[in-house]
């Protein structure tokens, strides 16, 4: 039946046959937060907005509902939920940062700036504090009730990629710099060093385990480092998210918060589920015909929400705003692809 | 093994920099990434003397050379595109190159550089990859030290930069010197040698330190596999080779190999740490070449490679060179995107459409807005196969 849709279309937005959010953003997705209390997902995009929805589950049935949305003066780049699952915060272009307190009804305000855009925002829930990063090369850490930064860090360069998981917390900047603060200890870098992948960092995941870290770059690579020295050894890169000769850009990482396997996700619209412990990739999925620049777990592991619209991975030319779509997508996964697996031949081998 | 000569020379390759490929829609990817790309906006177009009249009316800059070219193939009055338009004396001379390695090899052996057989192969060799061995002396030397045949090294190397045809060759003999010590370095298996070689010169560890090849791990596997040459030969008779290369045999060798790798650094970048950049294909984009690709393979530290549970990975082409898709390594795509005059408009008026049909959080106590929200559920459920 989609068929002749599919063959209008170049290309299957949805060749893994995920369920569609309804009433997507009408311009590129650029975050997705799902909430650490409930199903609800954020998603703040190119057009301005930050939307709700809330997703229901029941079984293999889900649905979306649109909750609520609020609007920035620019472009959102992006957000985080509180711990207590009732406020968001969203930021952007407009280098400010919004407190949304969705749950309650209630109003967005301010509560932080920057001097440029703000591309990385987290909450840390064991400091109540929320901690954003932005391309004028600082972070910031914020009380929510007092206006000015709680703390300055200066950063060598534009923040690109931001992870937290108390006390880790790594920052991917530009100029390949990957700077690993100790969060008991904020305002010293715990330890700087220059990416294991030689292009632009793109993306970075701190373990579950908080024994190390994935970084993603704009060259189709993941890299997996453990911060111990005596762990080094267990350093690896590996190569994703590339088709014949072209090499496209690893623009998400997501660790699983059951199985601590993880997802990634290109611009070449696939998504892709690993292990680092086994070293295996679980589970390829389809390509999607446009990017994915952004992608998310919800808390329990049960959803994995991604979404397919264009990241600007061909330049302006590649864009027309006429006919660009965008889509978010649910995916749920099934065990074999985000569950770990002994590595098939090291074992069972006669 | 077998590879015969013949097939290297039919690929085509790129006129300004000597590099080769498998077809030419990669030739012409790569000279528009790499020859016919503004410096100052990034932007691809598709002659070399396009991009200098872009640059000229766009940036009112003066463009003269073409970027990364080597020294001869720079000028932007050349039309070329792929593989049209190359002079064709130039063209004879690129496939003339070919056919004179095994000849050729035999002849240079009797040049001063016969220790280049030893000393060649070791470090610079193996670091400077198989056009230095078309330098000269090397070629033949770099054959017949080492196993790989004399289509060997054509094939294995990824064209660099400073490959063979380089006119500056003969040059080597006194300049080098100084920086003649540095590529010698980065060979990992040279390394051992090298104290033993120059314990005199302070250059030896000062010059090594600046290209810091040897001493940041992670770019030198990157040389590596791509070369075969290993350095089984090192020569320890070139012990003096730091002073008095020039004039004795021995230095003559390493002379001749260091001249080639300086003349790959000036070529390249006319600075002596050129080399450690080119060989790195690190950070700076500039050397994404193949590199990235190939050697990278393992990373710093390499593990074995990922196993795919279940789907064969994409098998890696024996590309040489990768194409990202996003190649911009100062900005990232969102800084980009930005730049467009559409997202910098402060958006107070535009009617963006909020969500149609919604279920706000405080209407949630609303009648209707629960009615809604049971009719919904129920479509789930009904929908819900038992």
């Amino acid at each position: 039946m989609s068929n002749f849709l599919t063959a209008t279309t170049l290309g299957n937005p949805n060749p893994n046959k995920s369920f569609e959010v309804s009433e997507p953003p009408n311009d590129s997705v650029s975050s997705l937060s799902f909430s650490p209390k409930a199903n609800f997902l954020v998603a703040t995009s190119w057009d301005n907005q930050v939307r709700c929805w809330e997703i229901m589950r029941n079984g293999v049935n889900v649905a979306s509902m649109p909750k609520a949305s609020i609007m920035h003066d620019q472009p959102v780049l992006c957000s985080t939920w509180k711990d207590d699952g009732m406020t968001v915060f969203s930021g952007g272009c407009d280098k400010q940062v919004k407190m949304w307190p969705l749950m309650s009804g209630g109003q967005p305000m301010t509560v932080a700036v920057h001097d440029a855009p703000i591309s990385e925002m987290a909450w840390i829930p064991e400091m109540s504090l929320l901690v954003t990063g932005s391309w004028d090369k600082t972070l910031k850490y914020w009380d929510t009730r007092q206006s000015n930064p709680v703390h300055v860090q200066q950063l060598p360069e534009r923040c690109y990629a931001l992870t937290v998981k108390h006390p880790l917390m790594v920052v991917g900047t530009a100029d390949r710099n990957l700077i690993v603060f100790n969060l008991q200890n904020p305002q010293t870098e715990y330890k700087r060093i220059v990416s294991p992948l030689k292009y632009q960092t793109r993306c970075v995941a701190a373990f579950p385990d908080l024994q190390g870290f994935l970084v993603g770059s704009i060259e189709g690579r993941v890299g997996v480092h453990h911060l111990d020295d005596q762990q080094q050894s267990k350093n690896f890169t590996f190569k994703c998210h590339r088709e014949g000769s072209e090499t496209y850009s690893v623009n998400s990482l997501n660790f699983h918060p059951v199985h601590h396997t993880f997802a990634t996700a290109g611009s070449d619209g696939a998504f892709n589920f690993w292990d680092k412990d086994s070293k295996q990739r679980l589970k390829a999925m389809s390509r999607c015909s446009q990017p994915i620049p952004c992608s998310t777990f919800n808390s329990d592991g049960s959803i994995f929400a991604y979404s397919v619209c264009y990241d600007w991975s061909k330049g302006a030319e590649n864009h027309n705003p006429a006919t660009a779509k965008t889509y978010i997508f649910l995916h749920l996964p099934q065990e074999s692809e985000v569950k770990s697996k002994p590595r098939i031949g090291t074992s069972g081998r006669k | 093994m077998g590879k015969k000569k013949k097939r290297v020379s039919s690929k085509v390759w790129c006129y300004y920099c000597d590099r080769e490929f498998d077809d030419e829609k990669i030739l012409v990817q790569h000279q528009k990434a790499k020859h016919f790309k503004c410096h100052v906006c990034h932007k691809k177009l598709s002659t070399a003397g396009g991009m200098a009249i872009h640059v000229l009316q766009v940036h009112k800059e003066s463009v003269t050379k073409v970027p990364n070219a080597k020294p001869g193939r720079e000028s932007t009055d050349i039309e070329i595109y792929g593989m049209q338009g190359i002079p064709p004396d130039v063209l004879a001379a690129h496939y003339g190159e070919d056919e004179e390695e095994a000849p050729s090899k035999a002849a240079k052996v009797d040049i001063p550089s016969t220790q280049l057989v030893g000393g060649l192969v070791p470090g610079p060799l193996g670091v400077g990859y198989p056009p230095q061995s078309t330098l000269g002396a090397v070629p033949p030397v770099y054959s017949a030290a080492v196993p790989v045949p004399p289509t060997g090294w054509a094939v294995p190397p990824r064209p660099q930069p400073w490959f063979p045809q380089h006119p500056a060759v003969s040059v080597p003999p006194s300049a080098p010197m100084g920086y003649v010590q540095q590529p010698l370095f980065p060979v990992q298996g040279v390394r051992p040698t090298l104290p033993v070689v120059s314990t005199s010169t302070a250059l030896q560890p000062s010059q090594i330190a600046p290209p810091g090849l040897p001493t940041s791990t992670p770019p030198l596997p990157v040389s590596q596999p791509l070369f075969p040459v290993v350095n089984n030969n090192v020569p320890t008779q070139s012990s003096p080779f730091s002073t008095s290369l020039p004039t004795s045999v021995q230095p003559s060798t390493t002379a001749e190999v260091k001249g080639s790798i300086e003349v790959h650094s000036s070529v390249n970048t006319s600075v002596p740490g050129s080399y450690h950049a080119a060989n790195i294909s690190g950070g700076a984009g500039a050397n994404s070449h193949s590199y990235a690709s190939g050697p990278n393979t393992g990373g710093p530290s390499i593990g074995p490679p990922p196993v795919i549970a279940n789907k064969a990975p994409a098998t890696q082409p024996a590309v040489n060179e990768v194409y990202l898709v996003w190649d911009d390594e100062a900005m990232s795509m969102e800084e980009r995107r930005m730049s467009l005059a559409k997202y910098q408009v402060h958006d107070e008026t535009s009617q963006i459409q909020l969500f149609t049909h919604c279920y706000p959080f405080d209407e949630m106590s609303s009648i209707d807005a629960a009615i809604d929200r049971r009719i919904l559920e129920s479509r789930l459920a009904g929908r819900m196969a038992f």
